[in-house]
């Protein structure tokens, strides 16, 4: 008897049959590859947009000459001349972002040299009705076409901002308003594709002026003839790299979405592995399902054997079934990921651009590899999950008139094996927690994430079996006789009880260990904030509607800061971009004198920051802060290398500080130090202390208003900026919260499947409690009673492992994904609230299942054999 | 002591238009207080149906069902409940014991809905396992039982409340001839010593000899009385 002419008879016509368990089973899938599928599909299409982007601003371009620190000196152009003679070119270009006056919006602005700028990239007049009818413009007279104070525009942004060529645009730059005339539309493609068609172009000089970068550039496009072998492209790449000057450094164009991959890996990550356990909710459901349609169908497995069917047809009907609810469940999550992540886009765009890079909101990439991969996690994880009870119905013997109690019994008996199994399980935890990173990730933290859950699971049988063992007097003059029944059922269905509670504790467990991090992390802010953020005011160029600032205030508007009434001392505070081996960091840079005087810097060793930083300052050294120093494994006393324009500096590192603010690492050094080494004024935001006695909401007012037509400025208060740093926290973690949502949703879901499937498959024996006397509330009791025991189970259980799960994500993962040091902190009303809610749900999911048993017809119940 | 037992008139089916089956027409008997009473008939000539009505596990279409003078169609769900608790007890061919419990438990659980604490439940329900010859085997799982010793822990469970009125549906119907004479045998005698009114559904006419009198059913209809 093959498997094709079993699975009508045991595997298609029950499922029929039982058409919601399974359908339940089917969402339990749909629902983790779901939560896979919108998370990798969401960070996919962020990365896709950024590359793409990249891509369209370079071009034709083989390579791209960039700083390691900050920006080029424009004379790097000629030292690069020497490419026109072998047929190639270096084209210079400035690209950096600033805001629309009118509606706040990030755009980018590319900054071209008009007259080598066909080299590398093309630009085409759009052939839109409107622009047509206004006259379009002929490119290939660009230089004369781009005039001081004048731009290029593509078409959706034209659209969106509804500019034609005549219209005037305005921008702030560099917390400076100016004004543009559009003097062309272009169609969208090429370079006009680039974040989405949010980006204007202009005269290189022009962006050299708006951004206050005069005599420098961002990069150098470098175009080579074609047809060229490999090994010339590479020699030419080496006599590229030994024209630079020091602290510039050549590459492929795709080098930056490789440093903004690494950017955004941990966080990606990380939200991957929260994901993966809502699968794993999922898998348990199609465990479960298949358990039970094996235990039910023994004795048709029994005659099925006996009418001649191998073992190994029975094993491979239950492997299919499952591969089958894998097949139809991953394929409707697909559906409902793709739903989620286009949803899901905006809030992870939104964090991955507000902590990472600022861009304009990406457009959802659907990425065959990603749905194929999410697709097959989901058959994998259902046929794996399928494998045991398939095991389990290829050992039934033939014609078997083997009782479910006996086989429950075994498995009580298997729940020590099974307990001992987690104590190996949950210390091979306590070794792997002990391990170094993998390539910078906490492969090893999540592997021993993975061994306590694994071992949580394992130690729900025993939870079950010592529940059913409790004393039965006290329980029975507590509860009543429907807590005896409740008890027996709870034991005597061990292998779906056991499931249920089990997934209850993996979901819980997830949510406190997260709960329990997120909510540390959060308090360990707030104190470091209050720390660290002393001064009365912070002034930063204005942000738009990103919320993120950027661009740079120039010396002036630090002048006419500090020059107003009532305020103190200003603190400059100027930070650039750099690379070490290939991973960003950032260089900062501020008066270590005032803050000295001022401020404070948490120093990991306790010392006092006034020390530190004057000694810093007076050495010409170095502070570094604890992310930066988990990267690079670097600690005081060591030395650091900064990129500079005068070569490599090494500075002797003479503090780790405490830095929430982010995980890329920096190395902080005096304003004077900074000035003579990378020659930048201004400053990327001022710290500011007010005269004794001045009213800081005052003094803000009157910073503003003497900015006022001069400088867009977004001035905060004490106060107001710590109630922002906590903004943005949460607004961080509300993906985080969303999938702990989704975690426990799944896990509630198979405490009702459970319930339910418990109730159908019993309706002869609730049957029978009505002809004993069992009055119709009394069943519904001693359902209610099972799903409280279940929920008290698995919150105990979820709460034990979602402490130890607690304390991995913040010493192990966390630590070694980020380089943050968290003090942990048991928020006792969540984790009271989470217990109690988390009953209150599994009380609440054994209503229907009690209704359909309270409504079990005792004589037609037993009627059924 | 028994209950007397009087069924007037009792008609019931299933189903509607042409598919309707008629399981009892028109049938009415009375049983004295202590009396042995066994239904004898074919399978499908309505022993089940009448005993389910009896236990107020249904209710007649047609004419009442009266156990000790209470007609049972009017009973509220909750007076249906205490009349299973305290009145009826039923003995099944399937045994029908609950497989998550053992032998006591299973015993004990009807004196626990009747409000019994478990100590005074445990001490009768093992009074009523040694009664049927079963002590020793209190912890054991109904899996781990034989039939004839399962129909036992079955019979324990129906008179450990004190029953006044016996149903047994087929009791010796799922165990082999020996085993079944036991449990007749066991049946018989607890009627003796308890002086309970029962009535035992079968289609063997060897089994109904045990009782004191027969009621032939044919076809939904009963058949002339005789002793």
């Amino acid at each position: 008897m093959s498997v094709r002419h079993l699975s009508l008879p045991l595997a298609v016509r029950p499922a029929r049959r039982d058409r919601l368990r399974f359908l339940l089973t089917l969402f339990g899938v749909a629902v983790g590859v779901a939560t896979i599928t919108a998370i990798a599909l969401a960070n996919g299409s962020v990365l896709a947009s950024f590359s793409a982007s990249v891509d369209a601003v370079a071009g034709k371009a083989s390579y791209t000459v960039s700083s390691d620190a900050g920006s080029l000196p424009e004379e790097t152009l000629n030292r690069l001349a020497w490419l026109r003679g072998i047929g190639g070119a270096a084209v210079p270009a400035i690209l950096d972002t600033a805001l629309t006056k009118d509606t706040g919006d990030v755009v980018e602005v590319l900054g071209i040299d008009p007259l080598s700028e066909a080299l590398v990239r093309e630009h085409a007049v759009s052939q839109s009705k409107e622009v047509r009818r206004a006259g379009a413009a002929d490119l290939s007279r660009l230089a004369q076409l781009l005039e001081p104070g004048t731009l290029v525009v593509t078409e959706p942004f034209a659209r969106a901002h509804g500019l034609a060529v005549g219209s005037e645009l305005g921008l702030v730059a560099g917390a400076r308003d100016h004004v543009l005339r559009v003097v062309a539309v272009v169609a969208s493609r090429g370079a006009a594709e680039s974040s989405a068609g949010s980006i204007v172009f202009t005269d290189l000089a022009n962006a050299q002026e708006l951004f206050g970068k005069k005599g420098r550039l961002d990069r150098i496009d470098i175009v080579l003839p074609e047809g060229l072998s490999t090994e010339s492209r590479t020699r030419l790449e080496e006599e590229i790299r030994t024209s630079l000057p020091e602290g510039a450094s050549v590459g492929r164009p795709s080098r930056r979405t490789e440093t903004v991959e690494r950017l955004v890996r941990s966080f990606r990550v990380n939200l991957t592995a929260l994901g993966l356990i809502a699968l794993l909710v999922g898998a348990f459901f199609v465990y479960n399902t298949l358990l039970v349609s094996v235990l039910r169908r023994r004795t048709d497995i029994g005659t099925v054997r006996a009418l001649g069917a191998s073992a190994r047809a029975v094993f491979g009907v239950f492997l299919l079934e499952g591969a089958l609810l894998g097949v139809l469940g991953s394929a409707l999550g697909l559906g409902l990921g793709i739903l989620l992540a286009k949803a899901a886009l905006f809030a992870i765009g939104g964090t991955a651009t507000q902590l990472y890079v600022p861009t304009a909101s990406p457009r959802l990439f659907l990425s065959p590899v990603t749905l194929a991969l999410s697709f097959g996690t989901g058959v994998v994880a259902s046929i794996l999950s399928a494998l045991a009870p398939a095991l389990e119905a290829a050992r039934v013997a033939p014609a078997s008139s083997m009782r479910t109690g006996s086989l429950e019994t075994a498995k009580r008996s298997s729940a020590p094996r099974f307990a001992l199994l987690a104590l190996g399980l949950f210390a091979a935890a306590a070794v792997a927690a002990r391990q170094e990173p993998l390539a910078g990730l906490p492969v090893f933290g999540f592997l021993a994430v993975f061994c306590v859950v694994a071992g949580a699971g394992l130690l729900a049988p025993l939870a079950v079996t010592v529940a059913g063992r409790l004393p039965q007097r006290p329980l029975a003059r507590l509860f009543g006789p429907e807590a005896l029944i409740a008890q027996a059922s709870l034991q005597g269905s061990l292998s779906r009880t056991s499931v249920a509670v089990a997934a209850l504790t993996l979901a819980l467990s997830m949510m406190v260990g997260v709960a329990v991090m997120v909510g540390s992390f959060r308090g360990t802010v707030v104190r470091w904030v209050s720390d660290t953020l002393r001064a009365d005011l912070f002034v930063s160029p204005a942000g738009g509607k990103s919320g993120a600032s950027f661009g740079r205030l120039p010396d002036e508007a630090i002048a006419l800061v500090a020059g107003v009434p009532g305020i103190a001392h200003v603190d400059p505070y100027l930070a650039i971009s750099a690379l070490r081996n290939g991973a960003p960091f950032t260089i900062g840079s501020g008066r270590f004198e005032v803050l000295a005087a001022n401020g404070t810097l948490p120093f990991l060793d306790g010392r006092p920051a006034k020390d530190v930083l004057l000694a810093a300052r007076a050495g010409g050294e170095a502070v570094v802060s604890e992310p930066y120093a988990v990267k690079f494994g670097v600690t005081t006393g060591d030395l650091v290398e900064l990129p500079s324009p005068k070569g490599p500096q090494r500075l002797r590192i003479a503090g780790v500080y405490s830095d929430y603010s982010n995980d890329r690492g920096t190395v902080s050094i005096d304003r004077d130090l900074f000035q003579s080494l990378y020659g930048l004024t201004g400053a990327s935001s001022l710290a500011i202390w007010l005269a004794p006695g001045t009213d800081p909401d005052l003094a803000r007012m009157r910073v503003l208003a003497a900015a006022k037509g001069r400088f867009a400025l977004r001035v905060h208060t004490n106060v107001n900026l710590r109630k922002e740093v906590l903004r943005i926290f949460d607004q961080t973690f509300a993906v985080t919260w969303a999938l702990e949502g989704v975690a426990i949703a799944v896990a509630l879901l198979g405490v009702f499947h459970t319930l339910l499937a418990l109730v159908l498959e019993r309706r002869r024996e609730i049957g029978l409690l009505r002809v004993l006397g069992t009055s119709v509330e009394g069943v519904k009791k001693a359902i209610r009673y099972e799903a409280a025991a279940l929920g008290i189970l698995g919150s105990l259980l979820g709460l034990a492992t979602g402490a130890a799960l607690a304390h991995l994500l913040i010493h192990v993962i966390n630590k070694q994904s980020f380089g943050w040091t968290i003090a942990t902190e048991w928020p006792a009303g969540f984790l009271a609230a989470a217990f109690t809610g988390v009953l209150l749900a599994t009380l609440l999911a054994a209503e229907r299942p009690a209704t359909v048993a309270a409504r079990t017809d005792p004589a037609r119940a037993l009627k059924e054999e | 002591m028994g209950a007397n037992v009087a069924v007037e008139g009792v008609s019931r089916g299933y189903g509607a238009g042409a598919s309707r089956v008629v399981a009892l027409e028109d049938v009415s008997f009375t049983l004295a207080p202590g009396s042995f009473t066994a239904l004898l008939g074919p399978s499908g000539c309505g022993k089940s149906t009448l005993l389910h009505l009896l236990g107020a596990l249904d209710r007649p279409d047609a004419g009442r069902v009266l156990v000790a003078g209470r007609d049972l169609a009017r009973f509220s769900p909750g007076e249906e409940d205490l009349y299973r608790r305290r009145t009826v007890a039923t003995v099944f061919q399937f045994f029908n014991l609950l497989p998550t419990m053992n032998a006591l438990e299973n015993v004990r659980l009807p004196l626990l809905l009747d409000g019994a604490s478990v100590a005074k439940a445990d001490a009768r329900a093992k009074e009523a396992l040694l009664e049927v010859g079963l002590e020793g085997r209190e912890r054991s799982f109904p899996y781990e039982l034989s039939g004839g010793q399962m129909q036992r822990v079955a019979i324990a469970r129906a008179l450990s409340g004190s029953p006044e009125l016996l149903l047994a549906d087929e009791p010796t119907g799922n165990l082999d001839s020996k085993t079944g004479g036991q449990v007749l045998e066991l049946v018989a005698r607890l009627h003796r010593e308890r002086g309970l009114t029962v009535v035992m559904a079968t289609h063997a006419a060897e089994a109904a000899a045990v009782a004191t009198s027969v009621l032939r059913l044919r076809d939904g209809r009963l058949e002339p009385r005789a002793s």
